[in-house]
Parts: structure tokens; sequence; C-alpha cells
């Protein structure tokens, strides 16, 4: 009763080596490589696992186990294009004509808000930029993502988010954790806590930055709260090997180091072998064996050199302004294709306008950041598309909060935080494309029809993954704690 | 059985459907309910309105659903689905002169609106039955009592036993019973080899050199292991290892975490007072007591002053919401922060689940809450202070020693004088060159506009220019030394105080800080007994409640005895008797066995709350030196050994592994550290210009290595330390890749595996296997363990040389000592 979590679990769940799932199998074959298989076939030779009838209870000691879902999952991973600093809606997915006619006024004074940060309230102003519709639904895309409108049939826009906080650190953690305060595991971690992960040679959830910095509000917003620490995202890092101690110092080469990991085998065997029933005991052997497959599969999960050029290109990696967020991109599907349950890319790291954060100018800003985005993102829709990966990924594009319809002066060409009302959108994951859902008023203020709350976002991304966002909870000091809180539900509509 | 009934009829009430016609029981609008409704009843109405209050005014209940419904004296007080036609709307608008309730004060606009909506989606309220009895309230802290934890501690005989030889003490009689009563077997004694290795690393964190394994095997005095128990209570190392499972309790940590990680200088203090209190086996209830108001006990002499006042740096030490917080609601966080921490490390109860509306399963009313909290926020933690220039609320800090405030005073006026001082240098500097420019005009007009810019020599125009340009010099070289040398850190520690007015606190709405309901009278947990400790008026209440927590005839004491004992059972065993060992509350489990948890608790609190003689007692039980051997039968019945048919094997921690591979390499330093974070600046994360990072290279022993919350140690990360943000009892033991990764790859490791191998190749040829094996697992090889060593290195150091490895002969037998490092023998504990 301690630990009364009703998350989903499977009793025949793979201990580890069986390698029957058809991903399993590739990934052993591709990635790893003649090592990998020789440290295994030297435990099975010895029928290491077919000796020990505990196999179930080995599985039940390492936490990230595949469990089954609540109900069958549409998408089997999500990719979260994490926008840090805050897009503005209004120039991007949220068309709003009547700003063009309001342009100049003031927004009305019954309209309420916080003025984040206590910066000049100025005149409301059009879309930086034009708007057109895509694909047969038509939907409209501004001239700021032309790449990504060449998927609109696929995308689902949610024009109704809100949010609790009008401040970048804070409500980046609500968009990752559900609330503001620090302390709560990540929507990543909900996830692998929730269906294990389908590959052990690569961490479940990964996290990977901007070179220019992470988020203002740092570790927690990948960290897994009070759940184990098994379950926090794990950062890849842009240069060198992407997680630490993946290789050892330069005299342990390959075949070395499998040397010793045979001694250590034999050692451990012949301990186990004194010690009948030491689960414990088995879940250390084991625990090496994942060790030593994620050093061959990590780094072969990040070489480009695989990729065709063709398809290098197509993210536009190797060319300026494309290049990291296409190779991200690219790792992304990567990882993805390789069971990867969770991978969160940021765009936008450091300060100010580094980030998303358009003060200054939403021409300057949101101009430069989206020409590195937008190409990468659209590679990404059509290569998950081309390998039929798209159908069972979810793709999330979004930032914190969205921005105001109004600038910060007169002629001033930024925009404030505008946490009331702003867009995200869905893609794949057996989302229905080519749609809209929610409103925000004829400014593009605040949400008013159909409204999403971050509680609500969360409910529908677990949904779509299986998950029955009241069913998954952590019992915590007391309590049965889950991502959405006492909210939530899932927006069923925009279910295919 | 009862927990579980409990949760599904607060979790799934809504899902199962109660058969009453009226509202809508969706689980939207009962969240409405527990959100908006249930609280303000609780609060405002249930004193003169519900049974648990014994209070009927008008004939009316608003404690259930059937109250309202059938009403009291004037008819029902709703009409679901209409509120104006419903007599409690209208009462509560206070719409008519003689209904108007409550009585001394309307509610607030925004909660009668609440009502109003509340009434019109159909007044949803699952409080159902038939006029529930008292007792079916879970928060009822009177009905409450019934729970076993808070029940009178049973003395009742020891129970017969078939095989009475086997027990060595009262704890095995206990264990027996249950065992032969399920028809097992206790597993043998564990050899000696492995007990010593288990005793050394349970009391000291770190296993017995070969020379000491071999002291205790050829130790043939009957008394040989008691007495090497008592030796290792009696080492500086016990409170290490023992003053480090408190600390866990205690959210230890050397910075604020949270969103800003400011560092905590002088927490270090805090931790080196509890390892030398647990080493000095100081009493368990002065042990609290110190801790909860260490800075209002009276003492003999500046330093027991001071070492009180390290103690209560307890309170300080949380993590806090620092930016953009209101000080109200701040200091209602705080004080929830202390209070769930007390709750759990002491009481081994959830009281921060009380803070928005009474406990859903617990005997704890909201009013409880805030009686402790009014405690809390009686007290103060945090105050203004000039760090490095800047201004800011930051934890209370006093100066230490007998002139520990002048110091500290000092200290703080330089860095609030600091940009006068920066002005007055930048006036002489300019005064300086009026001079040296002959601009005698300027050099008076700024001499009479600040007279402390200008030396009096050279004011003095009448003397030579020579002379004047040397004293206005001198003054800038004077105000620039002051500038350049700021007085170093005095010596301070982290002290809460009492504030200058402590008063009763409010209970807050739905925990909302700006929502105040009724004022409650600072105390303590109903359910613990009638009677409350007398609060002094002026102050805080917690020395009262210090001394509430271990008072066995009126207070807690029974309880924190019973979760105490627990803990220590817990880690010596592997397992607590109660397995939640946060949690003796309804959702924990309930003890494996109840009568052994009360015979612990009991034993003490006899020796006057002596933490050292129970963990001896245990030590020398039978139950302890089982060898943890398996069992089909054992297996089939209880997989999970909690009748104790063998000892329970663990994985180390990482303190321990850290320990023993510096252990090994002959690098590990025993001597204490004091603070081990002082190069840090004020920010304990490496964050944008802040490139300094917390170390991990000193030789030390790790319970000194610096814990910054966000930023733990590699190793403890992947080895699962105690998350420092909250009390963490019992530590998850996973066993994941990234450990191997860790043991495979990691520097650390690495560097002291070759340190070993320096170390066993200064040996003899023939010795260096078994000093390999003595060193790292204390124990010598068998020829068997022997031969496939020498062979793996023997082919490795071939394999090395091929590969042009000048050191190939160190490596071949650093990749062997890492090998035994990583190994189950080294790695798990049986």
């Amino acid at each position: 009763m301690s630990q009364k979590n009703t998350s989903p679990t499977d009793k025949h769940s793979q201990p580890g080596l069986a390698g029957s799932l058809p991903r399993r199998e590739f990934v052993w074959q591709m990635g790893l490589g003649f090592a990998g298989v020789a440290l295994s076939s030297l435990l099975a030779r010895d029928g290491f696992f077919a000796r020990h009838a505990f196999a179930d209870e080995v599985a039940s000691l390492n936490p990230l186990a595949p469990k089954k879902p609540h109900f069958p999952a549409r998408a089997k991973a999500c990719i979260f294009l994490t926008m840090n600093g805050a897009p503005s809606q209004v120039d991007t997915f949220d068309y709003k004509p009547e700003l063009e006619k309001y342009a100049g006024k003031q927004l009305p004074a019954d309209k309420d808000y916080i003025n984040s940060g206590g910066r000049k309230v100025g005149y409301l102003t059009p879309a930086w930029r034009k708007f057109r519709p895509g694909g047969e639904s038509g939907l409209l895309v501004s001239d700021y993502f032309p790449n990504v409108r060449q998927h609109a049939d696929k995308l689902c826009v949610l024009k109704s988010c809100h949010t609790d906080s009008h401040a970048h650190g804070s409500a980046l953690v609500a968009l990752n954790t559900g609330k503001t305060l620090i302390g709560r595991p990540s929507l990543g971690s909900w996830a692998v806590y929730g269906l294990g992960t389908e590959n052990e040679s690569l961490p479940g959830y990964v996290v990977m930055l901007d070179k220019r910095g992470g988020p203002i509000s740092g570790q927690p917003n990948w960290a897994s709260g009070f759940m184990p620490a098994t379950y926090a995202g794990t950062l890849f890092r842009p240069v060198g090997d992407p997680i630490l101690d993946l290789r050892g110092p330069r005299h342990m080469t390959q075949p070395a180091q499998r040397e010793q990991l045979d001694l250590l085998a034999r050692l451990n065997q012949r301990h186990l072998e004194q010690r009948p029933g030491g689960r414990e005991l088995a879940a250390r052997i084991n625990s090496y064996e994942l060790a030593y497959r994620m050093q061959a599969a990590t780094p072969e999960a990040v070489d480009l050199t695989q990729e065709t050029q063709q398809t290098l290109e197509m993210y536009g990696v190797g060319k300026t302004p494309t290049d990291e967020y296409g190779r991200n991109c690219l790792i992304a599907r990567r990882l993805v294709e390789r069971g990867v349950r969770f991978v969160q890319l940021y765009s936008g790291g450091g300060h100010l306008e580094e980030t998303w954060d358009a003060h200054e100018s939403i021409e300057k800003n949101h101009g430069r950041h989206a020409a590195e985005v937008d190409r990468p993102i659209a590679a990404l829709l059509t290569d998950l598309e081309q390998r039929g990966l798209l159908d069972e990924t979810l793709v999330v594009w979004g930032g914190e909060f969205g921005r105001m319809p109004f600038s910060e002066g007169k002629d001033a060409p930024g925009r404030n935080h505008n946490p009331y009302g702003f867009s995200m959108w869905f893609a794949g994951g057996g989302v229905r494309g080519g749609t809209t859902y929610g409103e925000t008023d004829e400014f593009g203020f605040e949400a008013t029809v159909d409204k999403v709350h971050l509680h609500d976002l969360h409910a529908t991304m677990l949904y779509l993954m299986g998950l029955d966002h009241e069913l998954l909870t952590y019992f915590h000091q007391g309590r049965d704690e889950s991502l959405t809180d006492v909210g939530g539900r899932v927006i069923d509509r925009i279910v295919a | 059985m009862r927990t579980y009934t409990l949760l599904i009829c607060v979790l799934f009430t809504p899902l199962a459907g109660p058969s009453h016609a009226a509202g809508p029981q969706d689980a939207d609008a009962l969240a409405y309910f527990e959100q908006h409704i249930r609280p303000v009843l609780i609060a405002r109405c249930y004193s003169c309105h519900s049974e648990r209050d014994d209070a009927r005014e008008g004939g009316l209940l608003l404690d259930r659903r059937a109250g309202w419904v059938e009403g009291g004296e004037r008819g029902p007080a709703i009409v679901a689905g209409d509120p104006d036609a419903s007599l409690l709307i209208q009462a509560m608008k206070y719409a008519d002169s003689d209904l108007q309730m409550p009585p001394d004060k309307p509610l607030s606009a925004d909660v009668v609106r609440k009502f109003e909506h509340w009434v019109r989606i159909g007044a949803p309220d699952p409080r159902d039955g038939q006029a529930v009895p008292a007792g079916d309230d879970p928060s009822d802290p009177i009905a409450g009592r019934t729970h076993w934890a808070f029940q009178p501690l049973a003395t009742g005989t020891l129970p017969e036993v078939t095989a009475p030889d086997w027990s060595r003490s009262s704890i095995d009689r206990y264990v027996l019973a249950r065992l032969e009563a399920t028809q097992l077997f206790p597993a043998p004694e564990a050899d000696r080899t492995t007990l010593a290795r288990r005793i050394y690393i349970q009391l000291t964190g770190l296993p017995p050199t070969a020379g000491q394994v071999e002291e205790f095997l050829s130790d043939d005095r009957a008394d040989a292991y008691e007495r090497l128990v008592d030796q290792l209570l009696a080492s500086p190392q016990f409170g290490e290892r023992w003053g480090r499972h408190w600390l866990d309790l205690a959210r230890y940590s050397d910075s604020n975490g949270l969103d800003e990680n400011f560092l905590f200088r002088e927490a270090w203090r805090y931790r080196n007072w509890v390892l030398r209190a647990v080493n000095s086996d100081l009493p368990y209830d002065r042990f609290l007591l110190e801790q909860l108001a260490g800075d209002l006990l009276p003492y003999d002499s500046v330093a027991e002053r001071d070492r009180q006042r390290i103690a209560a740096g307890f309170l300080v030490l949380g993590p806090k919401v620092l930016l953009g917080n209101d000080p109200q609601k701040q200091r209602m966080e705080v004080a929830d922060e202390q209070l769930d921490t007390m709750g759990r490390a002491v009481l081994g109860q959830t009281l921060g689940c009380a803070r928005c509306h009474d406990h859903k399963f617990d005997p704890i009313p909201t009013a409880d809450y805030y009686a402790l909290a009014g405690i809390f926020t009686s007290t103060e933690v945090m105050e203004g202070r000039y760090m490095l220039g800047q201004q800011r609320v930051m934890e209370r800090l006093v100066g230490l020693g007998a002139d520990g405030e002048q110091a500290d005073d000092a200290y703080e006026s330089y860095w609030r004088d600091r940009p006068q001082l920066q002005e007055r240098q930048n006036r002489a500097k300019a005064a300086l060159e009026h001079l040296q420019k002959d601009e005698e005009e300027a050099f008076q007009k700024l001499s009479n506009e600040h007279a402390d810019a200008t030396a009096e020599s050279a004011r003095d125009a009448s003397l030579d220019k020579a002379i004047r340009l040397e004293a206005q010099q001198k003054l800038v070289d004077e105000v620039t030394a002051r500038l350049d040398n700021p007085p170093a850190i005095p010596p301070r520690a982290m002290v809460p105080t009492d504030r200058a007015e402590p008063a009763d606190e409010f209970i807050r709405l739905a925990g909302q800080f700006d929502r105040q309901g009724a004022q409650v009278p600072r105390g303590v947990l109903q359910v613990v007994g009638d009677q409350r400790p007398q609060i002094s008026p002026g102050k805080s209440g917690r020395v009262e409640l210090g001394r509430w927590l271990t008072d066995v005839e009126h207070g807690a004491g029974r309880l924190a005895a019973r979760v105490l004992a627990n803990r220590i059972w817990h880690h010596m065993i592997g397992r607590g008797l109660v397995r939640t060992v946060d949690n003796f509350g309804r959702t924990g489990e309930p003890p494996s066995h109840p009568e052994l948890l009360d015979y612990l608790a009991v034993r003490l609190i006899e020796s006057n709350w002596s933490v050292k003689s129970l963990i001896r007692e245990i030590a020398l039980s039978r139950t302890f030196t089982m060898s943890s051997r398996d069992d089909e039968a054992g297996r089939a019945v209880d997989p999970e050994n909690a009748l104790l048919w063998r000892a329970h094997r663990r994985r180390l921690a990482p303190e321990v592994l850290r320990d023993t591979m510096l252990q090994a390499a002959g690098e590990l330093d025993l001597t204490p550290m004091d603070s081990s974070v002082w190069y840090l600046g004020d920010q304990a994360t490496a964050v944008g210009d802040n490139k300094n990072r917390r170390r991990t290279d000193f030789p030390c022993r790790s319970v000194y290595l610096p814990v910054i919350r966000n930023d733990l140690p590699e190793l403890f990360d992947v080895f699962d330390f105690a998350n420092p943000h909250a009390t963490t009892g019992s530590r998850p033991q996973t066993m994941v890749a990234t450990q191997g990764l860790y043991l495979l790859n990691d520097d650390s490791v690495m560097a002291a595996a070759e340190a070993t191998a320096r170390r066993v190749l200064a040996e003899a040829d023939e010795a260096r296997v078994n000093r390999m094996f003595e060193r790292i697992l204390s124990a010598s090889a068998t020829p068997d363990e022997r031969d496939q060593m020498l062979s793996f290195i023997a082919q490795m150091r071939q394999r090395l040389k091929e590969g042009n490895d000048a050191e190939a002969e160190l490596h071949a037998w650093t990749m062997a000592c890492q090998a035994l490092f990583a190994s189950s023998r080294f790695q798990i504990l049986e």
C-alpha cells in the first residue's frame, strides 16, 4: 500500500534479454553490433534467465520495464517542440483580421490583465507577417512558418490555451509539470512512469536544450519531482557524448571493456549461484548488461552519418540557421524510431531575445527563431510520415504562454507576455489534422470558446498515449498525486 | 482493508452513483463542492450546525446532505437549483435582518456567489447516507484515537515459542513467534565474515579492513561480537552513518533549491551538530527539543547557547519560494514546510494534507493544522540582509561566540554602508584631482558640501601644495583600503527566533493565505489526547511543542517512540515493521509485528530515549545476525520477507560506495570536515555568469560533501540519495542502467580503481590478488578466484601491450579492481 500506484503494470514484461519485441530486435542488430550480442549471449548460453524462475521479479525491480497502457494508445511516443520564451499567437497560428481594423487603438478598458513586468502598454497591432491558407483544409498559418504550412492538413491548432503564470520561469514549469510551483514530475516523467520504455538501451525521456542555454527555471522542467530519479528527463548534451559516463578512458577499448564485463559477469554469476533466489543480484547483473548496451546505442542514436544526404538537406542540417534545430529534430526522429517514449526539443535558450521573448521586435525575434525551426519541423513531419511513424508519434508545438495583441508603446514593434490566450498545435498521434479547436476573442487577447487549460492539454496528451490522467497516479505523502491534479479533461473532439 | 474502503469512499463516491436523484453528482460538480463549499461549511457553519460540535442551532445540520434537505425549524435550507428560494443563500446574503448567517461576520461576496452557483447547479453534495455517525468522519480527532498508531503502547507478556533456544533477546521471541505461526523457519546465523561486514557497514558506513575481520575472527571470547558492536557504537564514524539518516529526514541541504538556489553558507554547522549529537547519544527528546526551540532554551555558557541555536537551524533549512511572493503568503508557506517536515519526520503524519480541508484519511481537522501553524508563523526564519552588496530577504543568521553579534553587525554594516563609502571614495578622488589641477574653487565647493571628502590638512589653503596633496592622497588611500577589504564573514549560524508579537493563526480557506476563516488558538493535535500544552503569552510555543512531541503521558510521546523505533529497525534490518516509515496514518501500512513495535518503543522510552541502546539491542538479536540465504518455503509463503525468515539484502548507499572505494584506494581522510561550500558564491548552482560549481573532489567522507538542491553529485543522483527538498525516511533502491554506466566509466571510479591498483602493485607478486580482494572485499581470494583474476589480468595486459599502452600492467590491474568494485559482492550487503 505504500507505493500504491495505479500505474499500469504488465506482469509478463520483458526481463530485458528475450528481445521478442520487433523494435528491440531491430535495435539489437543495427545498433549494438557484436559486443552487445556477445555479452547477452554469454548470459544466454549459461541459461542465466531460464534458470531463474524469478525473471518477473527481476523486472519488477526495474521501474522502466514496458507497461501496458490503460487503453489502446494512439501515440507510442511524443515529441514536444518547446518554444521557450513564448511565441506570439496572433503572428503565427491565430489569425485576427479585426486587428487590422483596430490597429493603433488600445485594448478596450474592460479587458482585465496583469501587465507582466510593468512594461509600456501600446496599441493593438496586426500580425507582422501575412497569414495564408495551407493544404486542403485551408488552415491559416502565417509567413513565419511557410514550411510548416505545407503540413496544414496534419495540424490541429488549439487556439484557446491559457495558463496560470505570466512569468517565464514558472509558466514553463507549469507547461511541463502542470503547476507553477517547482517540485512535481514533468510530463515526460509521467509518460515513462506510466508506460515504461520500449528500448532500455536508451533513456526513456530525452531533453535537448538550445545551445544558447537552458530555460530560466532549469532542471525542474524535466525533473521527476516526488518520483524516483529514474523517471527524470536525461539531457542530451549538444556536443561530445550525449550523456555522461558513456565512455571510459582511452585504454578502455571496446574489446577490453567487453573482457572486463565478461569477468564481471562471471564474478557476479558465481556470487548469485551461491545465493539462489537473489533477485537483487540478478537485477544488478541486468543493469550492467543494459549499461553496456546503452554505451553503444546512445552514440549510435545520435550518429547522423547514417542518414542520407537528402534527409540531411531536408532538415537543413549543415545550413545556417537551421543546422542546430535540424539536427535535434532528426535525432528526435531517430530516438522515437528506437523506442524512446518522450523527446523534448527546446528552441530558444538563455535570456530575452535569445528566446522567443519578443519584447523588442516581433519581426526581428520571431523572424530569427522561426527561420531556425520552420524547416526542421516541416522536415520532421514529412520524415515521420514517410516512415509511417507519424500515426504513432504525437508531435506538439508551443510555448509557455502567448503574447499581447498590442505593442509595448507607440511604434514599438514588440509584444508583452500573455497567459490569457495562446495557440499550441498537435500533429500525428491520432489527432484530426487540418482542424482548429477553441477561439480567442476578436483581438486574440483571451481564450473565450472551448478554453484549454494546461491540465486539459496534459490530459489529452496522456490520453493519446494511452493513459487516463485520472488513473495515472503516484502515491506521495498520503495522497494520490496526478499530473492534472483535480482538473483536466480530455479534448476528445480533436481525436481522430 | 479499512484504508481501502476509505479510499474508495472518498475518491470514487461520485462514480459509485449514489441513489438519490437530485443534483448532478458528476466529478466536476463534486470537485466544486470540495473546493469551494465544504471548507466554508466546516470553517464557518459546523460550530453551530454539526454533530461533530454537538450543535444543531435552529434544528439545522449542515454536516450532511440530509441536513439541509430536511432543514431546521424554518424548513429546508436549500432548494437545489434555485438559490433565490434557498434560505441558506438568503441568510448568507444578510438579506433579511432576522436571518443573517454566519452571525459573527458575513461571508465575502465571492464566497456567497460560489454558494449561489453551487445551489444553481443542483447543490451536489457527496456527504451521503442517513445521519452519518460522528465516528465516520475520518478527520474526527476523537474517533481517530482508535487508529493503532495513537493507541497506548502494549506491554504484554512475551509470546510463547516452541524453540526458545533460538532467541537471544525478546526481539527474537516476537519474530520467532510469527514465523512459527506461519510454519516458517528462520535462516541460520550468518557466517562471521559476513556478519562483520554487515555490522561495520550498518553502524559506521564503512566495511571492515581485512585486518579488522581477522581480528574479529580470531577473537574467541564469548562476547567478541558484543565487544565489536560496542566498539563501533563508540567510534566517531557511527555518527557519520546514523547522523545522515536524520539529515535525510531533516531535508538537510547547503542551498535553498527551488527557483532561487541561494547558498546556505552556514548550514554545515547544523549538519555537524547532528553528527555530534548522534555520536554523544543525546537523548531523542532533548535532540528534538533543541531542533525545535534551541534558540529559546536556557544555557550556562556561550558555547552551550551557540550549540542550541545551531540545532534550531532545523527549522530554517527548508526550501522556500523567494521571488515575487507576498510576505504573508511566504510566512504560511514556510510554516507549512516546517509543519510538514516535523509531522512526517517525528510523528509519521501527513499534516500538510489538512492545510486546505480536514484530512481525508487521518484524524486531523484543518483547525489542528492551523493550531500548529500558529506556532510556526509566530516564528521568524527570514530577515532582510545586505548580502554582498545586495539587499535581500534571506535565512536569518546569528553571530556565534561571545562577540558574535558585534562581529555580525560590523560585517553587515560594511555591506550596508558600502555604497556610501564608494561615493566618498569618488568624491575624495575628485577632490584630489581638483587639487592637482589647482581648481581651488571646485575643491572648496566639494569640501563644503561633503566634509568627509577632503582631508583636514588638504582643506588648509595656506599650506604648501605638496603637503595638501599628500594629505588628500592619504585620505583616498584610506578610503580605498577600507573599500577593498571587506571584513571576513564572521562565524554565524542559521537560527530562528520568536516574532515580536506571536499570534494565533486563522484558518485559511482552501489553504489560500488571503482567505481567512476562524482564528484557532495555538496548540497541538487533538487526536493525541485532551491535554493541550499551555503556551506562555508572548511566546511562539515552540518550547511547549518540543516537549509535547516526546511527552509520553500527555503528549505525542508514544507515537514519536513508535515512529523512531520503526526507523531504527528500518535502517538496521532493511525494512520497517511499518514499511511506510514516514506514514503512520490510515494510508500507511499497519505494522507487520505490532507487539514488537510497541516493545521497541517502550524500550526506547525506558532507556531515556537512547538511540544507541536500541541499536545495540537490535544488533545483538539473533534476528539481526541471521543469514540472507534463500528458502523455498519462505519465498512461497512470504516473498517479501515481511516475517523475517532471513536477512534482507540491501544495495549499498552512494555514501558507502564512495567512501569504501576511497578507502580501498588508501585515499579516504577520516577527519571531519566543516564547510565544503566555502568557495561558492551566493548562487549555489552554476548558471549564467556564475561558473562556480560545487566540488566533490574532497577526500572526506561523503556525509560532508555539498548537498546542493537541484545539483546533487552525480553519484548521489544515480544511486538514489535522499531528495533534499523533502523528508526522506526510506530511500528508493533501484537497480538501473545508469548505475552500471557510472561504475563502468565514471572518472571517480576509474581513479579509485587505479589508486587501488597502484597500492596492490607495490606488493610482492604472489600477494597481489589477495591484497586486492582484501582491500576491496575485506576477504582473501579463494584459489579459484585467484586463478580467474590472474588469467584475466594476463590476457588484458597482453591486449593493452598490443595496443601500445605503456602502462599496460597498471591498467590491467586497474580494470580488475574496477570489476571488483562493480561486483555484486561489493555492491550488495548480505
